[in-house]
């Protein structure tokens, strides 16, 4: 793989992409990037490429005469003194004046030098100077300036993902999903696209340390020794290694070997999401443990009860992908066009809950019931002990309460669907609910017929010992060697069990982690070790439906060998090669491949080849799994129903309670020092850097709360600070919090005060829910730095001005219909605004003759609002984070980004929600365009608005006059800022402007070199990843070209629809982004724009926007709204007499 | 001076004022109080550049100001250093502080040119008392609104692209901004306005030069005068100069605010995009001018004195623009609720209702409280003539306008269409501190203006005294020729020295 690792390599594209002069060594690296001096230790040039050389090529007869080896004619060599007079005279203009006797003149001339240099500044201006390692010898299949792309993988949460990494010079610069992988496709979420961030996390460990001193990898490997031998000897007798989980066969294959070395070791498992519930509740169920996938695309009612499939899980991206599958909009007769329908029970609100057709709002401590409640008008009929259990459960004194006068109609067509949907329908329950609940659930769907269907059974191994019993055994003195691989149990452990505690009884700890973190830094922690990131080494992975993928490195460890820099798999390998000798692999290459030699059957040239291309194609496609045949055991799930029953309060539990949510931005906390991530708004609250304590809005009221209203929350006996937010639409008498932020700086300087820390509050009998939880206001306030609603959600949720000026656009701008009057108005997307006059001020520019016509259409109806596009696009483009300060002055630097709206009149009581991307929408007839002074936003031919970041000197007019509000501007030099948190002082932000190196040299290097990167003062936005199509045109005319096709001139080559795809769409799970060429008739984009359901937002301003939005069309069980957009239409009037045909319908 | 229509003190505390502002049709009311020598005014108007001190609290005032100066000058130079960040901007409200300063600058310099040049066409004579240290208001007014569009930029070093300069990149500016027709509007403004204001100034230059005592001096006035001698081709080839700046001047005053009001009026930013922008930013301008005319007069004349001068009239004159050009804005208010609603646009309704009742409404309120309800005032002539009253007024006035172009500039951004952007606009400290600074450097310069330039001009002034006159009555009443002191009193022989009254060292025709 890449044969440098250190930082230099950035550098060296500055002598890649110059005029290529070879350099030796050490010399400067020059500022524009063009051109190298040949000469050792020169200083640093700012202007021009000349290659300066140390010979003189310039006339010089004389020196031609004395015999230089060199001349330019035969006249000169023979120092003919008229060849030489014309040699003078060739260079006359210059030579006069400086041969000349005029004492004046040369004054004159040199006067004007000086003057001209100090005009131009070279002189004053010092330049950073940095040193470049040249690349002596070319490296095998690379071009300079061209990526390449390698297949890869990732395990996330025991889930492998099949993954693309584009390389550019040795550094990987961008993840992407493997279009090729059987199961996710070529998809991404937000996580898998910051993972590249992570690899250079200028935090990152890189230090070995032994009791929190400094030590080598020597040292570890030493003492390493030192516990194999020990632990030997006790057949591994109070040996722990405790992991997280895996998908990865190798890992499993060690942790076997381990476990036959060490028989009387342990192995843990542990992560503080997705835990154990599903198993336990599978256990109960069928007696057996089960791991039930959704197989959505199969499915036409879906029912999620207090689960979130679209974020904050790990398998979003399949349920994304098959969800939208089973809506997209595209039939040919409208009447014809299917949707599945989507209910989702929640307490919160989820992206899941915003793209519901219809949604609950359910305590999560009332969902057992409300399950129950479900079950019995199903008819679930097992047992008569389980109908019993169901009847009672059902009749908690909580079911008066759950489904609300306005809902029970939406509650009545749920069961009248799940009935009507035998083998069609699935109901899933997040790992929220206790294992009881999954089974009633498991009971419903088996009866239900989803069992094969909609839900894939796949046997899973038996389970690990648990976190607890690790813990009782390390408090009773039984572990004597802890060897923890990643997990970060200091911080994320259930608070009762007091992990650094029981550490601190541990006499061996060895931890092998990314992060100096929490676990790490205790003190009971006798080695931490920095870990190798995913990227750095080898590995592998198996998807949910049994490929497998082998985790190829892009980049050898970018730390010091002598500071480790190990994977997970290598440091068992390593405890492994310590007692049973040599013969053990020891890099993590030798490891995956024994693996698959052995999965395979395969040897020598055979395993060779397919080796070769599994690498290649990034996957190995194994036999699918098919669902297990499975049956229910209804008297065990009439024993947990009662048992449900026996646990809910006696009479209406009217208290507040404390739900305990995933982070869809840091997750458990993994991902808290990722700028990328902590930027990220929250799909619904829109905040950023930070988590909340949520709550409806009439909670808020009740508790006597506002908006950032620091309070204590006492709950379980346990108690915590966080700051009030409302979420309009969220049950009332509930509070929620996600877990993973608050870390503060035990996870890297960008964790500093981001958000609040909820996992002191978790212990092993609450992992999601405390009843009985008070809320009280310290007094103080907090602000929030969210990208939407600035100012204050609190004063949008009064009936006032600016709600009622949403409400009454929000049909024009988010164009919505339910499936059943879709059937009977498919064109209602196009009577939503009327638009009479559409008159330029000048003769628009109509791009006739364009080669190509780019454009994009984005489809509402499968949208989530996920925010996958949104990191992507920043992994792109090189997009800064700005940090928490900067985004709370609302200027946060995404070039997409998402909408999201409440629907209703009531504020505080939604009764839908609308999500909407945003990017820079290229309009034909610009707005930004016409007031630019300095024309530096202008259209190309293709008809992109492009930015001429060179040109533009950042009076901002343009972004005043988009009515998209998508421009970006660069206050400060975000790209060599620190993102640091509130500065105090009045000088809170410092002239940084000599500020050389930027914040880090590792960050740069996640750069994309194709895309410029921004200085401060200039306006920036979405440039439909204009090097995307740069490259496609580049490839495709070159290859017309071979083909016979005449460059210069009118080129006529074409590129295929879909050989561009921007980082947006190839990011999207729902698959909801197309792009491509209007001029071809046959493109996706083509057929999209002329769909009667394409509509431009705001178009009635003749702005032509190219990308077109594909009106949403939701399936409710309960259609109160006819198609909206006749609600309101202004100006609906049309002169004929004036426009004839410009009047049209927008 | 019986016949004179002078009819009564108004006896405020400390403003002991001779009421000049009666109306009699038969007779003129007089322009110049408590003088009948040419001479005297010459020396009143004199002796503020002449004095070896300033008063006490000119000194006061430029310290003040001057320290502003450092400010803006601390202010600047932050920004530039560090980026337009350090101001209070963000996404949806690109411009604030800056652009309305700006509006509020080139609006401050609208009265200037309107009182030297429109007036002067109209052969408005009262205009004569005040033009020339309004036409000094202008320019500096003008200086500060230039500074603002020229820092507000991204990249300050740059910010010469603006300009159609010819240059290597073959790069040339964008016509169809309305940003750069400002930067043609403004520059000519500016231009036209300070040749004017110097041309004007030059006859009373030259009486300085003529006056002064100091080698310095001398050489200073000497050099700006420009050789001036008082001649008659002098006065011929002057006054022809002075009526056609004039001339040039007259449409400057209604273009530039106009092409300032397309930046707005041209984009489509609800609020913004409206057709009545450009008559309604000229009335606003003039509204505004004019009221700082007044701010200024008033502490000017009572500190240098010159309450004979500029008299009452005078500022009752402009205290009844004020009324008239307020009242046009409280027009151009209601005016554009109505098209809002009438036009039946969603977003533009919006914006104005938004504007009136969201995030905002101080702001609006406290535009409207200042421009439309309290120039109501000016209808009583008591409340017109009180200088303590007008004088706080005016203030409150200037404060109204610089909201007014708040309130469009800002409620208009950060209210737009999609609702996902709006953002809530909070300034900073440099915010502040450049606008402090720009009111700093307009004082340094003002303060300036009146301790070393005349302050009125001297020789139009006299033209308009009843002396100036050659059948003025006194003349036939009693013959002053030959009296002691010779230059002490007016004496005009022949007609030619209506033309000439201010060319001597005192204001009469030379001696000898």
């Amino acid at each position: 793989m890449s044969s440098s690792k250190d930082i230099s390599l950035p550098i060296n594209d500055a002598q890649q992409s110059g005029c290529g002069c070879s350099s030796t060594q050490d010399t400067s690296a020059q500022q524009s990037g063009c051109g190298c001096s040949s000469t050792q230790d020169t200083s640093a040039q700012q202007s021009g490429c000349g290659c300066s050389s140390t010979q003189d090529t310039s006339a010089q007869p004389n020196v031609a005469s004395t015999g230089r080896s060199l001349w330019r004619s035969l006249g000169a060599q023979s120092a003919d003194a008229e060849a030489s007079a014309f040699a003078a005279r060739e260079f006359s203009s210059a030579s006069d004046v400086l041969e000349g006797d005029d004492r004046r003149n040369f004054i004159k001339i040199m006067g004007a030098g000086f003057a001209l240099a100090g005009m131009g500044l070279t002189g004053c201006r010092r330049w950073p100077e940095s040193k470049i390692v040249p690349n002596a010898s070319q490296p095998a299949n690379r071009t300079p300036g061209v990526s390449v792309t390698y297949s890869t993988a990732v395990d996330f949460m025991g889930i492998g993902y099949g993954l693309v990494a584009t390389s550019f010079d040795g550094r990987p610069i961008k993840l992407d999903g493997n279009t090729a992988h059987p199961y996710w496709g070529g998809t991404s979420t937000s996580w898998m696209q910051s993972r590249v961030l992570e690899l250079y996390d200028p935090d990152r460990s890189r230090q070995v340390f032994r009791a929190g001193k400094p030590s080598t990898d020597a040292e570890f490997k030493s003492w390493l020794g030192e516990r194999a031998k020990a632990m030997q000897a006790k057949q591994g007798d109070g040996l722990v290694v405790l992991t997280e989980k895996t998908s990865s066969p190798t890992m499993l294959d060690m942790i076997a070997r381990f476990t036959q070395t060490f028989p009387k070791a342990k192995v843990v498992q542990w992560n503080p999401i997705f835990g154990n519930t599903h198993r336990e509740g599978s256990n109960i169920a069928f007696g057996q443990s089960i791991r039930s996938q959704p197989q959505l695309e199969n499915a036409t009612v879906i029912v999620a009860l207090d689960w979130d499939p679209f974020s904050a899980s790990p398998f979003a991206l399949r349920n994304m992908r098959s969800w939208a599958d089973g809506r997209r909009v595209r039939a040919e007769d409208p009447t014809k066009q299917t949707q599945n329908r989507m209910y989702v029970v929640e307490a919160g609100v989820s992206v899941s809950g915003m793209a519901a057709d219809s949604r609950l709002a359910v305590r999560r401590g009332d969902m057992p019931v409300f399950v129950a409640m479900l079950a019995q008008a199903l008819g679930i009929t097992g047992d008569s002990a389980l109908k019993s259990a169901i009847d009672r459960l059902a009749s908690c004194p909580a079911s008066k309460n759950i489904v609300g006068d306005g809902e029970k109609e939406i509650f009545e067509q749920l069961v009248k669907d799940l009935k009507g949907a035998k083998g069609t329908s699935v109901l899933v329950c997040g790992d929220g609910q206790p294992a009881e609940v999954v089974a009633l659930v498991a009971a419903i769907n088996e009866s239900l017929g989803a069992n094969g269907k909609t839900l894939n059974m796949e046997p899973m191994s038996a389970d690990t010992m648990g976190l607890p019993e690790l813990v009782k055994s390390m408090n009773a003195g039984q572990v004597d060697t802890l060897m923890i691989l990643g997990a970060n149990p200091c911080y994320n452990a259930p608070a009762d069990l007091d992990f650094s505690k029981a550490m601190g009884k541990v006499p061996n700890v060895a931890r092998v982690a990314y992060y100096r973190d929490e676990t790490s830094m205790d003190s009971a922690c006798t080695f931490h070790v920095p870990q190798s990131h995913f990227l750095e080494s080898w590995g592998d992975v198996r998807a949910p439906d049994g490929t497998l993928s082998v985790q190829q490195p892009l980049i050898q460890p970018m730390i010091d060998p002598a500071q480790g820099g190990h994977s997970a798999i290598e440091a068992l390998g390593m405890l492994l090669t310590m007692s049973l000798g040599d013969s053990q692999p020891q890099d993590g290459y030798a490891m995956v491949r024994r693996t698959h030699m052995a999965l395979s059957g395969l040897t020598g040239s055979t395993f060779e080849s397919s080796w070769r291309t599994w690498l290649d194609t990034g996957m190995i496609v194994g036999k699918p799994i098919t669902s297990a045949n499975v049956s229910s055991r209804p008297s065990d799930i009439a024993r947990a129903v009662n048992m449900l029953a026996d646990a809910q309060p006696a009479s209406r539990d009217a208290s507040v309670e404390l739900c305990f949510m995933n982070d869809a931005r840091v997750f458990d906390g993994c991902f808290a020092n990722n700028g990328w991530l902590q930027e990220l708004p929250d799909p619904v609250t829109k905040i950023t850097w930070d988590n909340a304590l949520l709550m409806s809005v009439a909670t808020m009221r009740r508790l006597g709360l506002s908006q950032g209203s620091m309070v204590t929350v006492n709950a379980g006996g346990r108690s915590m600070q966080a700051a009030a937010f409302p979420v309009p639409g969220m049950v009332d008498d509930c509070v929620s919090i996600t877990l993973g932020c608050g870390r503060g700086e035990s996870a890297g300087r960008l964790a500093v005060d981001a958000g609040f820390n909820a996992y002191p509050m978790r212990t092993t009998s609450t992992m999601r829910l405390v009843r009985g939880a008070t809320v009280q206001a310290t007094g103080a306030m907090y602000t929030f730095a969210h990208t939407q609603d600035h100012g204050s959600v609190d004063a949008a949720l009064i009936p006032s001005v600016p709600h009622d000026g949403i409400q009454e656009r929000l049909p024009t701008l988010v164009r919505q219909t339910s499936l059943a009057s879709y059937k009977t108005h498919p064109d209602f997307a196009g009577h939503a605004v009327h638009t009479p006059h559409r008159l330029s001020l000048w003769q628009e520019n109509n791009l006739d003759g364009a080669h190509f016509r780019w454009a994009m259409s984005v489809d509402l109806t499968t949208c989530t609002g996920c925010s996958a596009c949104v990191t992507a696009c920043q992994s792109e483009n090189n997009i800064p984070i700005v940090g928490k300060d900067q985004v709370k002055r609302g200027r946060e630097m995404f070039w997409i980004r998402i909408d999201r709206y409440f629907r209703g009149a009531d504020p505080a009581k939604p009764n839908g929600f609308a999500i909407q991307p945003v990017a820079c929408m290229h309009c034909e007839n610009a707005p930004c365009e016409q007031v630019c002074p300095v024309a530096a936003t202008v259209h190309d031919a293709d008809g992109i608005n492009s930015m001429v970041y060179n040109r533009c000197i950042g009076t901002r007019y343009c972004s005043n006059n988009c009515p998209y509000k998508v421009r970006r501007f660069n206050f400060f030099d975000y790209q060599r800022r620190e993102p640091v948190r509130e500065q105090s002082g009045p000088l809170a932000v410092k002239p940084e402007y000599y500020v050389d190196t930027g914040p880090n040299e590792w960050v740069r290097m996640q750069l994309n070199p194709e895309v410029t990167v921004r200085m401060r003062g200039v306006m920036e936005k979405c440039s439909f990843c204009v090097q995307r199509i740069a490259a496609a045109k580049i490839k495709y005319k070159n290859e017309w070209v071979k083909a016979g096709g005449t460059s210069g001139g009118t080129s006529n080559f074409s590129i295929p629809d879909g050989a561009i795809v921007t980082a947006c769409q190839q990011a999207c799970p729902a698959q909801a982004i197309v792009f491509g060429d209007l001029n071809d008739p046959k493109s996706q984009v083509s057929k999209l724009h002329a769909s009667k359901l394409s509509y431009g937002m705001l178009e009635e301003l003749n702005v032509k926007p190219r990308v077109k939005y594909m009106a949403k069309v939701i399936n409710p069980a309960v259609d109160h709204s006819q198609h909206e957009g006749h609600s309101y239409t202004p100006a609906h009037e049309n002169d004929g007499s004036t426009n004839k045909n410009q009047g049209a319908h927008s | 001076m019986s016949s004179l229509p002078v009819n009564r003190q108004t006896a405020l505390p400390g403003f002991q004022e001779t009421d000049n502002t009666a109306e009699n049709p038969g007779v003129r009311a007089p322009l110049v109080l408590n003088m009948d020598r040419f001479g005297q005014v010459t020396r009143q108007v004199c002796q503020v550049a002449e004095s070896k001190k300033p008063p006490f609290a000119w000194y006061v005032a430029f310290t003040v100001s001057l320290g502003l100066v450092g400010l803006l000058g601390f202010c600047v130079n932050y920004l530039i250093f560090t980026g337009v960040g350090v101001w209070g901007l963000n996404n949806p409200v690109m411009w604030a502080f800056d652009i309305t300063n700006f509006v509020f600058w080139v609006g401050i310099g609208h009265a200037g040119t309107l009182i030297s040049a429109i007036l002067f066409l109209f052969r408005q004579k009262w205009r004569t008392g005040i033009n020339r240290f309004a036409e000094a208001m202008t320019i500096f007014a003008v200086i500060c609104a230039g500074l603002f569009p020229g820092i507000h930029v991204g990249r300050v070093w740059l910010a010469y692209w603006l300009f159609p300069i010819p240059n290597q990149m073959d790069m040339w500016p964008q016509f169809r901004s309305p940003l750069l027709w400002d930067v043609f509007a403004v520059s000519t403004y500016f231009t036209v306005s300070f040749v004017f204001w110097f041309v004007g100034m030059v006859p009373d230059l030259a009486t300085l030069r003529d006056r002064a005592k100091g080698r310095i001096q001398q050489f200073a006035y000497g050099l700006f005068a420009l050789g001036w001698r008082g001649s008659n081709r002098h006065w011929h080839r002057y006054e022809v100069a002075y009526l056609l700046l004039a001339a040039l001047s007259t449409p400057l005053v209604l273009s530039v605010h106009s092409v300032v009001s397309f930046d707005f009026a041209v984009s489509q930013v609800p609020g913004w995009h409206t057709t009545i922008f450009p008559p309604y930013f000229v009335a606003g301008a003039i509204f505004s001018g004019f009221a700082m005319v007044v701010t200024l007069a008033v502490p000017a004349r009572q500190l240098f004195g010159l309450k004979d001068l500029i008299t009452l009239r005078h500022l009752d004159n402009m205290n009844k623009i004020i009324l008239v050009t307020g009242c046009m804005v409280g027009y151009a208010y209601s005016m554009e609720f109505f098209i809002a609603w009438y036009s039946g646009a969603m977003y533009e309704r919006f914006a104005f209702v938004n504007r009136a009742f969201g995030q905002y409404w101080w702001a609006y309120w406290i535009m409207v409280s200042c421009n439309v309800i309290t120039p109501q005032l000016f209808w009583f002539k008591s409340i017109r003539t009180s200088i303590p009253i007008m004088f706080a007024l005016c203030l409150v006035v200037n404060i109204g306008m610089w909201f007014e172009r708040f309130v469009i500039i800002v409620t208009s951004l950060a209210n737009d269409f999609l609702p996902t952007s709006w953002d809530f606009f909070t300034p900073t400290w440099v915010d502040m501190g450049t606008m402090m600074g720009a009111f700093g450097l307009f004082g340094t310069l003002f303060l300036l203006f009146c301790r070393y330039l005349p302050m009125i001009a001297m020789a139009e002034v006299k033209a308009t005294m009843p002396q100036a006159n050659p059948h003025w009555s006194g003349y036939e009443a009693h013959d002053d020729h030959g009296h002691a002191g010779g230059s002490a009193k007016p004496s005009f022989a022949s007609p030619d020295a209506l033309r000439s009254p201010g060319s001597g060292p005192d204001g009469g025709p030379p001696a000898l």
